[in-house]
């Protein structure tokens, strides 16, 4: 999983919390160009997901691979979920939704890190 | 309020809802719906725990399960009511309102009864449900979150019963 992976995934997400909760002082709903961002993040996790699966094949697997994969798999799926419930609300709290979606993201990371350690 | 230079943005529906709260989308009778506005984010935080919950009941039951069958098998309840909220409140037709209330009222008894529970006797809990030590694992979210929502419900509640909605009477 390899440590710099896991901080430009915290860093996207942060930025992307960042802008959201701009967007909300502003009293903005989420506009296209954030979810760019939010694609952005899903690509470096699919990133982390080959790289995962390359030292899983190469011998250096996590100790708990089913839990690894659990929280891969669902820190893939929040942000595009949480894009379409945001999106279906045009108010300032299509912004909260983002906003809490990339902190969700970036906790999921820190937990995939202590998994990775364990 | 929004700045004209953001073509982006939408054009903004009556439902920019201040704090105070206006209808977000004036539901018949008077309800407001339990899934917009706020309840956007609600409901968004309701299906983080509903789909993690799961994720780790299932792990636990299907793998652990003879390690700590009842606090693997509270571990699965806590998905189920999580599961259950969600789904009522992103809905929030009348009887989902009354789904929730009770999906949600459990969730408070839950963590606080599994949250003393695993601080009282921390052996029957070997590894961590979403519950164990009121949700410190979690930051605390489960502990907050049905109050939250019980808040929500009832602020959102329809004039059903004239004498407690004075707002709408005057």
């Amino acid at each position: 999983m390899v440590l710099p992976l896991v901080l430009l995934v915290v860093a996207l997400c942060a930025a992307l919390t960042g802008w959201a909760a701009w967007f909300v002082a502003r009293d903005r709903a989420v506009v296209l160009k954030q979810l760019w961002g939010g694609a952005v993040i899903e690509g470096a996790i699919v990133l982390q997901m080959i790289v995962a699966g390359v030292l899983a094949a190469t011998g250096s697997s996590a100790s708990d691979p089913v839990k690894l994969w659990g929280y891969l798999i669902t820190a893939l799926f929040i942000l595009p979920v949480a894009a379409v419930w945001a999106f279906a609300e045009r108010t300032r709290w299509s912004s909260v939704v983002l906003a809490a979606a990339a902190v969700t993201v970036a906790f999921l990371e820190w937990r995939l890190w202590q998994i990775w350690n364990a | 309020m929004t700045h004209p230079e953001n073509p982006e943005t939408a054009p903004d529906p009556a439902g920019t809802a201040p704090p105070s709260g206006t209808p977000v989308q004036p539901a018949p009778g008077g309800a407001r719906s339990t899934g917009s506005g706020f309840g956007r984010v609600l409901v968004l935080v309701y299906g983080i725990f509903a789909v993690s919950a799961t994720a780790r009941a299932s792990i636990q039951l299907l793998r652990d399960w003879h390690e700590a069958p009842i606090a693997y098998g509270l571990s699965a309840l806590a998905a189920v009511v999580y599961v259950v909220a969600t789904v009522a409140l992103a809905r929030g037709s009348r009887t989902s309102r009354s789904v929730a209330w009770t999906a949600v009222s459990v969730e408070l008894v839950g963590v606080l009864a599994v949250g003393a529970w695993s601080l009282l006797d921390p052996a029957a809990f070997p590894e961590a449900t979403v519950w164990s030590d009121f949700g410190i694992g979690y930051g605390f979210v489960p502990l907050v979150l049905p109050v939250v929502g019980l808040t929500w419900l009832w602020r959102t509640r329809p004039p059903q019963t004239p004498s407690t909605e004075p707002k709408d009477l005057a």
